[in-house]
């Protein structure tokens, strides 16, 4: 409601009833978002005011003991040995896979784009992985990725020696990136695919008439107009690759050494596998200071990236 | 860019896409055909493409071991509820934070948006102190009420608010001065208009209901209230050792049916994606 | 929308929330309802379990016990989060590697006045060997209903194709020690398949090694626990042995390299006897033996893997938990529990009784590897915060697992991270 609008409900409050249009306006909006609010409210920002709560604890849960210990679990943030190597790990395997998935998609989407036989089959099967239970994907990888496994003896067939794949740091972090990517790609690629039928297609046309060639099109017509998406979508990549360890679990379990332990999966072994509740809640607000800023910055840097904003 | 190829330019796409399709198709060979093999040769090295021999009674085995039947039911009617109320709610919420003015909009937005930021990880402990005290502990109301209330929702209400964002607003005026309210207003003009961005918000629902792994975990004990992914760990010897055929046949069955669903509706779900116009 | 379709929808979503609000929780009010976390989910595990469960409830009409299958890999994951939010249940099977935390965290019940007040329970006959575990000062806190010892099976005919002598051979001539047993490996590895493997091992599970280094005397960290013996004189011999098997001789399969020896491409695994199930059948069939391990430098030895149940001090009925756990487990259940879980009771360790429920394996190997083993094994090591140990030794380790890795500096440096968690 602006101010004038206010200012213009006051001065005829006399003359009108109550329930103006705005005012019922207004009450629909909160009836409308009420379902939704209440259960953030619930499930979301009550269950993070406990985390923060136990933050302050140490909680052995074995024991059963709750001692209030203040600050101290976050000044063991800045005394653990282990936890930069853990954040750094966590930024390259976050950027790792927001570049890689993004760029697939992108490459997938212009492909399915085309008008082909078959492409409906081709589209289901690049987005198969999305639905195959993650247990069975993630045991073939471990298996393909193996220093004697199929990955390796395909290369040796052209006359390569392939690397150890999970037992070098380098070529750890790849793999669980490129597995992760594989596995959750189809998402993304859908979402592309959409918005590039979504693209006028009278632009191309008029591109065509004036001469430019097919990658200048896609630059100057296509990557403009689907970049609302873009943003979309690298957010919630960005988000979701916060939120990956299942897969690191099987395939390296964070290792070697902990090259490949990012934040969520640290703070599941303090909490879960360490039983170490309280820190395990201080590495859980931690994170979600992360993935907030970030998410804040993105928001912030749309005017730039993105082309027109409604 | 939808236009006919050239031939060679065709070819070359196919190409492509075939040599693209390798690390994408062959996992979930590998699952499906691993279901019928016997359990020595699954991980045999190097893995036979196509089975030796081939052994359906693991798919009956299934059914012998778990009440497998009762399971997929269970999944299958929770994605439903979950996507049914999503769709409801976060399009309510989602045409509240596009359409209407109300004071303090922009800050609740901000705040349901909290939801997307939080890994489940993080909540799942509280979460469990407080259904344990509502006495829904193996039972399936944590599966239903998280997800179309809580954080997973979230998703949901941002899709379909940049969808009316993006919905010309004219429509909806004319039925204004005709008197309408919101509520039939949002019923019978908005949330008709509004299918496309309601297909993509039910297959991602549907799908993250249908994968959940850890909630149900820990929220559920007794088989027949389990949901398949948890099933799917089920499946093991007299000694606790793995029974991987059983369990990539069953895996499989979890499988198809989602992907023969995305067959019939992809096209639908594609071109209705397209005109959501998921805009920033 | 026309009639029609409103009704049908309307039946639809019906059909939809009414089993959702049937499987509303069913608390019995008067009876006491007890709950067991296990990780097994095998039918024939739960069909016995529910039968024993049911003879109790005959003497004890008040009684229900519901057995809670939860996933083993996830199990103490589930177990901590169960606890954590306020739900223990009323008995659970405890991992011998994490029974230090749960023995000493006191959040188990103490059992022997149970037991010992349990009428026919006889509570002598459980070993003091496997109940050494899951006691402190003098009293039980869980009872190892599995104890189950590591041996090595063999793959004859792969070994004698190799041109080498079995390990039944070399038993039998009395030299069955680990030169000659990697020897035979390492012959194995050369004819072009592979030699030994430590299963489950993966180059993460270290605490597996134990299998090997028992045999030179080694150990993680002195009996008390206190003190870190990774760089003791015992454990660098050990640990070298097994590097220089796996990057000298290619004895053992290297990092990041899978094989079943189940497949039937690899002379020799270390593991329980319970995988004998896994042994294929049919035209995959090879010529196999179950021998003990060999003996190291310090001579013969054996190692074994143990879970025990305890009864949760927090839970709605501890009492009566205790009391049906005293059931499960009197001299009657425990000779149905061994049919699954190598017994701890003296009385059961017979190849007669063992036989029973083994067919697959001979009363010679029955009384060799597992009478033998029960009796003189020492457990796996574990430890009080076991998981995090666990893991800090698995990352630091890693970097022993490369060809020109210097053993005693390694070791050095686990020490040096572990100290503090000791």
């Amino acid at each position: 409601m602006t101010s004038s609008a206010t200012s213009m409900a006051v001065r005829e409050k006399r003359k009108r009833p109550f329930w103006t249009m705005e005012r019922r306006d207004a009450a629909a909006g909160y009836l409308f978002i009420a379902p939704q609010l209440a259960g953030i409210t619930l499930f979301v920002l009550i269950p993070l005011g406990l985390v923060f709560w136990y933050s302050l604890h140490e909680w052995n849960v074995l024991a059963s003991t709750f001692r209030f210990i203040g600050t101290e679990n976050y000044e063991r943030l800045l005394t653990d040995r282990d936890l930069p190597r853990v954040l750094g790990a966590t930024a390259i395997f976050s950027a790792g896979l927001v570049v890689l998935n993004m760029s697939l998609a992108l490459l997938l989407a212009v492909l399915l784009n085309q008008k082909l036989a078959g492409i409906t089959i081709f589209r289901t099967l690049f987005f198969s992985p999305v639905v195959v239970s993650l247990v069975a994907w993630t045991i073939v990888w471990s298996f393909l990725l193996q220093n004697n496994g199929g990955i390796n003896g395909m290369l040796a067939a052209i006359g390569v020696e392939g690397p150890n794949w999970l037992r070098n740091p380098t070529t750890a972090m790849i793999s669980v990136i490129v597995v992760q990517v594989f596995k959750n790609v189809g998402l993304n690629m859908i979402l592309f695919l959409a918005a590039l039928q979504g693209v006028p297609r009278e632009l191309y046309e008029a591109a065509r008439v004036d001469g430019a060639s097919p990658f200048k099109q896609f630059r100057r017509i296509t990557l403009p107009l689907i970049s609302p998406t873009v943003l979309l979508t690298s957010i919630i990549t960005i988000v979701g690759s916060l939120q990956v360890f299942a897969q690191i679990a099987v395939l390296t379990q964070g290792g070697p050494g902990i090259s490949t332990t990012v934040l969520v999966y640290y703070l599941y072994q303090q909490a879960f596998q360490f039983h170490l509740f309280g820190y395990g809640s201080t590495l859980s607000i931690l994170l979600f200071v992360i993935v907030a800023v970030l998410t804040f910055a993105q928001w912030q840097m749309r005017r730039k990236i993105v082309f027109y904003e409604n | 860019m939808k236009t006919e190829l050239a031939p060679r330019t065709k070819v070359l796409v196919y190409g492509l896409m075939c040599v693209l399709l390798i690390p994408f198709v062959f996992p979930t060979w590998w699952m499906v055909t691993s279901s019928v093999k016997p359990i020595s040769q699954i991980f045999a090295f190097p893995p036979d493409i196509i089975p030796r021999s081939f052994d359906f009674t693991t798919y009956g085995r299934v059914f012998e071991l778990q009440p497998f039947a009762q399971q997929y039911w269970n999944s299958a009617y929770i994605a439903a509820l979950v996507t049914i109320g999503t769709m409801l709610f976060s399009s309510m919420a989602g045409y509240a934070f596009a359409r209407i003015r109300f004071p303090g909009a922009n800050l609740l937005f901000m705040v349901v948006l909290l939801g997307l930021l939080i890994p489940s990880e993080v909540t799942i402990v509280p979460l469990f102190q407080m259904f344990l005290s509502w006495g829904m502990i193996n039972t399936h109301w944590p599966l239903v009420l998280v997800p179309i209330f809580g954080a997973p929702s979230v998703f949901a209400t941002f899709v379909m608010r940049q969808f009316f964002i993006a919905l010309p607003v004219e429509l909806e005026e004319a039925a204004r001065v005709d008197g309408l309210g919101r509520f039939k207003i949002f019923w019978t003009i908005a949330l008709p208009l509004a299918r496309p961005a309601l297909a993509a918000v039910a297959i991602f629902t549907f799908l993250h209901s249908w994968n959940l792994y850890l909630e149900p975990i820990v929220f559920l004990s007794s088989p027949d209230r389990f949901t398949l992914p948890q099933a799917l760990t089920q499946f093991t010897d007299a000694y606790g050792g793995a029974l991987w055929n059983v369990q990539l046949a069953a895996a499989s069955m979890t499988a198809l049916p989602v992907l023969i669903v995305f067959i019939i509706a992809q096209k639908q779900f594609v071109e209705g994606l397209a005109h959501t116009g998921l805009k920033g | 929308m026309n009639h029609l379709t409103r009704l049908k929808s309307a039946t639809a979503l019906a059909a939809l929330i009414v089993p959702l609000a049937f499987a509303g929780n069913a608390w019995a009010q008067d009876t006491v309802n007890l709950r067991m976390t296990i990780w097994s989910a095998n039918e024939a595990h739960l069909a016995m379990f529910n039968e024993i469960a049911a003879a109790y409830q005959a003497e004890n009409p008040n009684v229900t016990v519901t057995f809670d299958s939860l996933p083993f890999d996830t199990y103490t994951t589930t177990l901590t989060t169960q606890i954590a939010g306020g739900n223990p249940p009323d008995l659970a099977w405890i991992l011998e590697t994490t029974a230090a935390d749960f023995v000493n965290s006191g959040a188990l019940a103490p059992l022997r006045e149970s037991f010992a007040a349990a009428e026919g329970y006889e509570l002598d006959d459980v070993t003091e060997q496997a109940t050494a575990l899951w006691s402190s000062d003098g009293e039980l806190y869980a009872y190892p209903f599995s104890t189950s010892p590591f041996a090595i099976f063999a793959n004859n005919d792969l070994i004698t194709e190799a041109g080498q002598q079995t390990p039944a051979e070399l038993i039998a001539a009395g030299e069955w020690n680990w030169d000659n047993a990697i020897a035979i490996a390492a012959a194995v590895a050369d004819a072009g398949h592979d030699g030994l493997i430590v299963r489950d091992f993966n180059y993460q599970i270290w605490q597996n090694l134990a299998s090997i280094w028992r045999g030179w005397g080694a150990s993680p960290w002195s009996e008390d626990g206190d003190t870190c013996t990774f760089a003791d004189q015992p454990m660098v011999d050990a640990m070298s042995f097994i590097h220089n098997a796996i990057f000298e001789t290619g004895a053992m399969p290297g990092p990041g390299e899978s094989v079943d020896f189940f497949a039937g491409d690899a002379a020799m695994t270390i593991t329980q006897i319970s995988r004998a199930s896994l042994l294929p059948q049919g035209d995959d069939a090879f010529d196999w033996d179950l021998v003990p391990l060999p003996a190291g430098p310090a001579g013969e030895y054996a190692v074994i893997g143990q879970a025990g149940i305890g009864v949760f001090a927090n839970g709605a009925n501890p009492e009566v938990a205790t009391d049906f756990l005293a059931f499960m487990t009197n001299p009657e259940n425990s000779r149905k529990l061994a049919q699954f879980f190598p017994p701890a009771r003296a009385s059961l360790l017979t190849a007669e009784t063992l036989g029973l429920t083994n067919p697959l394996l001979s009363p010679e190997q029955l009384e060799s590897v597992v009478i033998a083993g029960i009796t003189n094994g020492v457990v796996l090591p574990g430890h009080e915060g076991f998981a995090q140990i666990q893991q800090t030794v698995r990352a630091e380790l890693d970097a022993l697992w490369t060809p020109d890795a210097d053993v005693e500096a390694v070791l050095a440096s686990v020490c040096d991270r572990i100290g503090s968690l000791l």
